[in-house]
C-alpha cells in the first residue's frame, strides 16, 4: 500500500489548517456562502437536504485496516454509526457538523486520509480497478499510475477552478470494472511491440447528458503522462464552457468541437508547454511501484475448504475468484444485504472487517465502484472460517453480480436534488428477488438506479436502468435497457412510459420473462440478449398497446 | 485599493486610459489599455520610453499569435468572479507561449485563498481592499512552499 512520504504529511497537515481557518473565517462572517462554497468542496463539504455531507476520498479504493478502523471511529463519533460507500471509490458521512469538520479532517490525517477535492470544479479523486495488482490478465498495475496522477492533481494551481468536476479512472486491462469509459478522461495501459504505455480516451461522462469517451490518443509513452494530461486540461480550462453549468463538462466541449479538432488543440498544447519536469523517469515510477508489491504471499497448493453448507457454497460460487497467486482467493463483500442501503456499512461491520482483513488479508480492503468491498488476499483455507465470521456480521450475501447487487445513489432521502426516493426501490427489487437460486437462474444482470437525471446511480449505464421522477407530485420510474460501464460500455435506451412505483417490480419482472424467453443457452446474459434481439421485443411484451411504427 | 506583491504593499501607479486622451493619441507613462488599443498604438510606443498595461476581462482572455508584448510593462487580469479558471491558463501562455516578462496582475473578485494559486501561475502582484490585506498576508505566511507541482 501506499505510504505518506513527510511530504505528503506536511500538505495534508498544513491542508486541515487552512481548512480551519476558512471555517472560522466562515464563522465570523468574512467569507459569503458563495466564497467558502468552492472551498469547502475542495474538501468534500457537501450542503445536502438534512445537514453537510463529508465526502472522505479513498484514493484507488485501497484501504488499510488502520484507516476502516477509523472511519468507523468518525462514522461513531461525529455521524450515526454507519457510512456510505459511493461509485467512485469514496466513503460519504452524512451528518457532521460544520464546527467539527476540521477535527474530523484532522482525525483523518492521522491514518493519512483525506476529502481533498471529492468534490468541487476541480479533479477529483483518482478511481480505479479495484481488482489491480490481483489478476494473471493485467498488463501493468494502475495504482501506482494513480499515485503519480493523484499527486500531480492535488491543489493544482492552475486547475482549481475548473468549468466544472473532472473525473479520472485508470485501468490496468483489457476488462474494464472502473466503469473507465463514463469518465471526463479514461486511462487504459496497454502494451505495443512490447512497450507499455497508455490509451487515453475523453469526454465520457453521465448525468442529464450520458457520453461514452472517445479515444483521443492510441498510444502515449509512460514518461508523457502528465504532459499529456496537463495539456488536455489546459485545453478544457480554456475553452470549456461556462456560461450554462449544464454544458460544462467537457464532454459537452468535446462534443461541440468534435473530437479531432479538439484532439488537435489538445496536441498543440502538449507540443508547445510540455514541461521537462513533468517527465517522469524511470527511477521514479520504480520508487512508486514498492509501495504497490503484493504482500508476501507464499502460493501453495491448497483447495477451498468443501463444506456440505449449501449457504456457505452459494457465497463461494458467487463472490470468490482467484488469486493470481495460486492457494489465495480474492473475496467480494456485498454491501447490498437485503435490508439495509446499497453501500451503506455501520461503524461494528467497518470494525468487523479491519480484524477480518488483518487475520485473513494481510490487513487490506478495497472498495468497488460497485459500492461493495474486497478482502483482496484470503488464503483458501481459511475461506470456510472467513465467511462464518462475516455471516455473523451480515456480510456474507451471495449476490455479487446478480440482479439485487444494485447500484443506488441516496435520492429522495438524502439528496436536496433528487426529484423521487432510490434507496427504497432497490429494497424493494432486493426483496422481491431475494432468492439466491431465482437470481441465479436469471445471471448476471446489473441494475442502476438514480434519483434523479443527475444520475449518480449510474442508471445510463445499468442493464436495466431506473430513472426516478417527479411528475405531478408522484413518483415515477423510467426504464431504460442494455447500457454498460465496461469496455462494451453503451447507454441504455428508454424503453417506453414510466412505471409508478406500484407497477415498477411487475415491469421489470415482464422484461426478466422477455430475456428468458430469448435466451438461446444457459449462459447467455441479460445483456447479451438484450444485444441480439433489440428493444422492440421487450416493448411489445412490457406494454400491452405496443405497435410497431414503420 | 492597494497593491500586494508577495507581502510587499505599494501604490498603483496604472490608470485606465481616458476614451479622449487616447483618441489624441495622449498616451502616458502608467495607461492602462484595452488589447485592441494596444495593438493601434503599438508602433507609437515601441519607440518611446514609457510604461504602459494592458487590461484583460477574466472571460476574455485572448491574445493573437502575433500580438507583441514586448513592450508592455504590466498584464492586468480582471476576474469578473473569484470562480472563473481562465486566467490561471492564461497567465501561463502569457509565461510560456507569449514569453511575457513583465509584471502581471490580478485584479476583480479575488480571494485570499488564491493567493498561492495564482503567485504559482505567473501572477506577481494582486489589488485588493486595504482592509483585507491580514487576510491575505496571513495565507500567504501559511504556505509552506511544499507542493505537487514543479
Ligand atoms: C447527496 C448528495 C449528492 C449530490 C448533491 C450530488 C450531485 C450530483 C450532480 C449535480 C451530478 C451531475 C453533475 C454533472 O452532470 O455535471 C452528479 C453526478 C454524479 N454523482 Fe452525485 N451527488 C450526490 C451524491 C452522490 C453519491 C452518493 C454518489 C455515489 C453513490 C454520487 C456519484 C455520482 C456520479 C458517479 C456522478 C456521475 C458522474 C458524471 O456526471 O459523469 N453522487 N452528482
Ligand atoms: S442522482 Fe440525483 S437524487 Fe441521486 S444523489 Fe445524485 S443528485 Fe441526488
Amino acid at each position: 500500500m501506499y505510504k505518506y512520504s513527510d511530504t505528503d504529511k506536511k500538505i495534508i497537515a498544513s491542508r486541515v489548517k487552512q481548512f480551519e481557518n476558512q471555517v472560522n473565517r466562515r464563522l465570523e462572517g468574512k467569507l459569503t456562502e458563495e466564497e467558502f462554497k468552492p472551498l469547502r468542496l475542495m474538501n468534500g463539504l457537501y450542503l445536502q437536504l438534512h445537514a453537510y455531507m463529508l465526502r472522505v476520498a479513498i484514493p484507488y479504493g485501497e484501504l488499510s485496516s488502520k484507516q476502516l478502523r477509523k472511519l468507523a471511529f468518525i462514522a461513531d463519533k461525529y455521524d450515526r454509526g454507519y457510512g456510505h460507500f459511493t461509485t467512485r471509490q469514496n466513503i460519504q458521512f452524512n451528518w457532521p457538523k460544520l464546527p467539527d469538520v476540521p477535527e474530523i479532517l484532522n482525525e483523518l490525517s492521522l491514518v493519512e486520509m483525506h476529502a481533498i477535492q471529492t468534490s468541487g470544479n476541480c479533479i477529483r479523486n483518482i478511481s480505479s480497478d479495484h481488482l489491480a495488482g490481483l489478476t494473471i490478465n493485467e498488463i501493468e498495475d494502475p495504482r501506482p499510475w494513480c499515485e503519480i496522477i493523484r499527486k500531480w492533481s492535488t491543489f493544482h494551481p492552475e486547475f482549481s477552478f475548473l468549468p466544472r468536476k473532472f473525473k479520472i479512472a485508470v485501468i490496468g486491462c483489457d476488462e474494464d470494472r472502473a466503469a473507465m469509459l463514463v469518465h471526463d478522461i479514461g486511462i487504459r495501459i496497454i502494451k505495443r511491440h512490447c512497450q507499455v504505455g497508455f490509451e487515453i480516451f475523453v469526454g465520457g461522462g453521465q448525468g442529464r447528458t450520458p457520453i461514452i469517451a472517445k479515444k483521443i490518443k492510441n498510444f502515449l509513452p509512460k514518461k508523457d503522462i502528465l504532459n499529456y494530461l496537463e495539456a488536455i486540461l489546459t485545453t478544457y480550462n480554456q475553452e470549456g464552457r461556462r456560461d450554462n453549468i449544464y454544458k460544462a463538462r467537457i464532454k459537452i466541449l468535446v462534443q461541440e468541437l468534435g473530437i479531432e479538432r479538439f484532439k488537435s488543440l489538445v496536441e498543440e498544447n502538449f507540443s508547445k508547454l510540455s514541461n521537462k519536469e513533468l517527465e517522469i523517469d524511470k527511477k521514479s515510477i520504480e520508487e512508486i511501484f514498492q509501495y504497490f508489491r503484493l504482500p508476501p504471499l507464499k502460493s501453495s497448493s491448497d483447495k477451498i475448504p468443501l463444506e456440505d453448507n449449501q449457504e456457505y457454497k452459494n457465497w463461494i460460487k458467487q463472490n470468490v475468484i482467484p488469486h493470481k497467486i495460486k492457494g489465495f482467493s480474492i473475496v467480494q463483500i456485498s454491501l447490498k444485504e437485503p435490508k439495509k442501503p446499497p453501500g451503506d456499512a455501520t461503524s461494528n461491520q467497518m470494525k468487523a472487517l479491519a480484524k477480518f482483513s488483518e487475520d485473513f488479508s494481510f490487513s487490506e480492503i478495497r472498495v468497488t465502484h460497485e459500492q461493495n468491498l474486497v478482502l483482496p488476499h484470503v488464503p483458501n483455507k481459511e475461506l470456510f472460517n472467513l465467511w462464518s465470521q462475516l455471516k455473523k456480521e451480515n456480510l456474507a450475501t451471495p449476490n455479487l453480480g446478480l440482479i439485487t447487487d444494485t447500484i443506488c445513489c441516496p435520492g429522495m432521502d438524502y439528496c436536496a436534488l433528487a426529484t423521487a426516493r432510490s434507496i427504497p426501490i432497490s429494497q424493494k427489487i432486493s426483496n422481491h428477488f431475494n432468492n439466491y437460486c431465482k437470481q441465479k437462474e436469471i445471471g448476471n444482470l446489473k441494475i442502476k438506479i438514480s434519483g434523479c437525471i443527475n444520475a449518480c446511480g449510474h442508471h445510463h449505464v445499468g442493464n436495466i436502468g431506473i430513472l426516478g421522477l417527479d411528475r405531478r407530485g408522484e413518483e415515477f420510474y423510467q426504464i431504460t435497457l442494455g447500457g454498460s460501464a465496461k469496455e462494451d460500455a453503451a447507454i441504455g435506451e428508454i424503453v417506453g412510459p414510466s412505471f409508478s412505483e406500484t407497477d415498477l417490480i411487475d415491469a421489470i419482472e415482464k422484461i426478466l420473462n422477455t430475456y428468458k424467453k430469448h435466451k438461446k443457452n444457459k449462459g447467455e446474459d441479460f445483456l447479451s440478449v438484450f444485444r441480439r434481439i433489440g428493444i422492440k421485443e421487450f416493448k411489445k411484451d412490457l406494454y400491452d398497446n405496443f405497435t410497431e411504427k414503420s | 485599493m492597494i497593491i500586494l506583491q508577495k507581502n510587499h504593499e505599494h501604490k498603483n501607479h496604472y490608470k485606465k486610459i481616458k476614451e479622449q486622451d487616447f483618441l489624441k493619441k495622449k498616451i502616458s507613462n502608467g495607461s492602462i489599455l484595452t488589447i485592441s488599443q494596444w495593438r493601434e498604438v503599438e508602433h507609437i510606443i515601441q519607440a518611446q520610453e514609457i510604461d504602459v498595461a494592458i487590461e484583460f476581462s477574466s472571460d476574455a482572455c485572448i491574445l493573437c499569435e502575433n500580438d507583441k508584448l514586448s513592450k508592455v510593462a504590466m498584464i492586468q487580469i480582471n476576474f469578473k468572479t473569484f470562480k472563473d479558471g481562465r486566467p490561471y491558463t492564461f497567465a501561463k501562455m502569457l509565461r510560456k507561449k507569449h514569453n511575457f516578462t513583465g509584471e502581471l496582475r490580478a485584479t476583480g473578485h479575488i480571494i485570499p485563498d488564491q493567493y498561492i494559486f495564482l503567485i504559482r501561475c505567473g501572477f506577481d502582484s494582486v489589488e485588493i481592499e486595504e482592509e483585507h490585506k491580514e487576510t491575505w498576508l496571513e495565507l500567504l505566511e501559511m504556505d509552506e512552499g511544499l507542493y505537487y507541482q514543479p
